[in-house]
């Protein structure tokens, strides 16, 4: 007893229990959930069989289903663009707006601790907030490009096929911004300045000194930043409710939404299972993505 | 002149950091700034670089005046205290990033790393990051890196502060011997007035943003301008001491016990109120000639050198060869060799 005692305030058995601690919580509350659903995803899942757990074997056929929905690859298609562009947005946005602060003009970082306030606004009150002003007849968007000649007549953001699945990707970069710049920000903030020096007499121009100093030197933060943001993309929901609900016509809508829809909506749970299975190629993607940045960290 | 620094001044916001400061630099010459921290040193270093803007002055560098170009366009070379090497390149790549930057080929850099290399001991650590290095090896590296340039001037800021004795006073040596090797002009910042005095055909003593005095070291070792400058050359320090010129105008009186009175080889203003410098290697004990008796405070001996302190007010500090001939408590006749003592005024601490 004394022994195990000793063992788990100092020993090998500290470790054991904290690396334990975060393994049940990890299992509990992420592993079954997710075994749970990948199982759901080859049941047959109806209101009478929702409570029990063995349930008829569905095999692939909830798979074929889906596929064969004729929205399928619609939603692909808007969930691939939503992804990357939102990314894409937030990351050379909030990279540039880092470097920007970086800069340490009067008040830089107190501008740059505003930021967080998009950070702790709740996403739907944020995407009210972008559907007001991407409203095609009173949006205040519309009312600027008009004012300044750029377009004639309002562009209906929401409710165009075309662009009703832009309008959600502007207000997730929006949302995005600020989480983006800041872990850049403390990336570009441990890169110890005398470096940028050495390579300014070593005759690097800006350009350069960003391309072999700054990119190489922020690799695994920039790794982290692309990698939580595509989580945190693939995670938006609350965005599309408040603004365009995936239509017109499914034009906005994304495997996120969608499995909400299928799950929530029309109560098809098995297929809400099969549709979130799909997500998890995307994620598996960000995984690799992330553990392969910080594989080859180097810092002084 | 391979660099010239004219009536240079520098303010950050209220505070001035540099006063009219004026060097002029020939061609191979390896000149040393030297003072107590926070003087400057850095500052003018960084300027003479470009990392700094200087608000008034001018800076040539070939005789060309560089104020308004950028660090890059100065073709100067830093070491700087840190190293500053990039740390996700290969020592390799560390050497060669100047000349990559400047579009010379991979295997054209790659062959002038490997001959700077050879010179700077570094060839077996060409592949290796530099947090696989010592302490050492980087400082070589970062020398390396600045040589293979083959830059209009090298600027060394605390180089070697970062190694251990041994080391440094072999480094001493070693960046000394490539300096002349390369017929290279150098400026190197130090806190430690050895390094200056060893390594230096010239230095620069700074206080406060202003040079109190500029010449080879052993002009400043015989003849300081000031008292700082007396105090801050030399080690151990120059011993100061209250002292009057006798009615004669050729003896000083000194406020030590019994008040030896020194004979002065040239004359001065009779009654003057004066501060006599005395450097501990021109002080010795037991002389036949002795002027005062004293008691030996402390005896520190390094087996060739003795470092004695008196029990006197102020306290003398003197230096002798050899084991020590006296232990603490000891008394023993001070003789204060005339020909070798400084005379500063007590005002304005000015020598005389
Ligand atoms: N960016 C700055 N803003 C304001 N004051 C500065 C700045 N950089 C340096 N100083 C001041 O200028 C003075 C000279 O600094 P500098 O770094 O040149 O000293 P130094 O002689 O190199 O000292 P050390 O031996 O400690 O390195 C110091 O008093 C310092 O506080
Ligand atoms: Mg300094």
């Amino acid at each position: 007893m004394k022994r195990l005692f000793i063992s788990i305030s100092d020993g090998k058995g500290f470790d054991i229990l904290l690396v334990g601690l975060a393994m049940f919580f990890l299992l509990a509350l992420a592993g079954i959930p997710l075994l749970y659903n990948v199982l759901m995803s080859f049941q047959e899942v109806d209101m009478f069989t929702l409570g029990s757990f063995i349930r008829p074997w569905a095999g692939l056929d909830n798979y074929r289903y889906i596929f064969a929905q004729p929205e399928f690859w619609l939603v692909m298609k808007n969930t691939a663009l939503f992804v990357f562009c939102s990314m894409a947005g937030q990351f050379v946005l909030g990279f540039g707006l880092a470097i920007f602060f970086q800069q340490n003009f009067w008040g830089a970082s107190t501008i740059r601790g505003l930021f967080l306030v998009s950070w702790v606004m709740p996403g739907l009150v944020v995407g009210g907030i972008w559907s007001f002003i991407l409203a095609g007849d009173y949006g205040v968007l519309n009312a600027i490009l008009e004012g300044l000649g750029i377009i004639d007549e309002p562009v209906f953001w929401k409710s165009d096929p075309d662009l009703a699945i832009w309008a959600v990707i502007i207000a997730n970069i929006w949302l995005g911004l600020a989480f983006n710049m800041l872990l850049l920000s403390v990336g570009l903030a441990a890169i110890p300045r005398d470096l940028y020096e050495a390579a300014e007499l070593d005759g690097a121009t800006a350009w350069q000194r960003f391309r072999t100093i700054t990119l190489p030197m922020m690799r695994s933060t920039i790794g982290a930043v692309l990698a939580l943001g595509l989580i945190g993309t693939l995670q938006q929901f609350d965005l599309f409710p408040a603004m365009t609900e995936g239509g017109p016509a499914n034009t906005s809508s994304v495997t996120q939404y969608w499995a909400w829809q299928m799950s929530f909506k029309q109560y098809d749970f098995a297929r809400g299972a099969t549709i979130s299975m799909l997500m998890l190629v995307f994620v598996f993607m960000a995984a690799i993505v992330y553990v392969r940045s910080t594989r080859g960290e180097v810092r002084g | 002149m391979q660099i010239e620094i004219l009536n240079l001044d520098k303010h950050y916001g209220a505070y001035h950091a540099l006063r009219d400061v004026t060097v002029q630099i020939p061609k191979g010459q390896f000149v040393a700034l030297v003072g107590p921290s926070g003087c400057g040193k850095s500052t003018l270093l960084r300027s003479i670089a470009g990392l700094e803007t200087i608000t008034s002055g001018t800076l040539k560098i070939e005789g060309e005046i560089v104020n308004d170009l950028p660090p890059r366009k100065r073709d100067v070379a830093m070491v700087f205290q840190s190293y500053a090497l990039y740390p996700h390149m290969s020592v390799a790549e560390n050497m060669t990033y100047s000349l990559r930057i400047q579009g010379v080929s991979k295997a054209d850099a790659l062959k002038r790393a490997r001959e700077v290399a050879e010179v700077t001991g570094l060839t077996d650590l060409l592949d290796r990051r530099p947090r696989d290095l010592s302490g050492g090896q980087r400082q070589r590296v970062a020398m390396g890196r600045a040589i293979v340039r083959e830059p209009k001037a090298f600027l060394f800021d605390e180089p070697l502060s970062n190694l251990d004795a041994a080391l440094r006073v072999h480094m001493r040596t070693e960046v000394r011997a490539l300096h002349d090797r390369l017929g290279a002009t150098s400026v190197y910042v130090t806190h430690d007035q050895i390094e200056a005095m060893t390594m230096a055909d010239h230095v620069v003593v700074m206080r406060q943003g202003v040079i109190e005095q500029q010449g080879a070291p052993m002009e400043l070792y015989d003849r300081p301008a000031n008292k700082f400058v007396a105090g801050f050359i030399g080690s151990p320090a120059m011993n100061f001491v209250d002292g009057k010129i006798g009615e004669d105008g050729h003896s000083v009186t000194l406020a030590l016990p019994n008040t030896p009175v020194i004979p002065l080889s040239r004359k001065a203003e009779a009654g003057r109120n004066v501060t006599v410098g005395m450097r501990p290697e021109h002080l010795s004990l037991d002389a036949n000639d002795g002027q005062i008796e004293v008691a030996i405070r402390s005896v520190e001996s390094t087996g060739s050198m003795a470092y004695y302190t008196t029990r006197t007010d102020p306290e003398l500090m003197l230096v002798e060869q050899g084991r020590n001939r006296f232990r603490t408590g000891d008394t023993a006749r001070l003789r204060i060799a005339p020909e070798n003592v400084q005379l500063f005024d007590r005002k304005t601490d000015i020598a005389i």
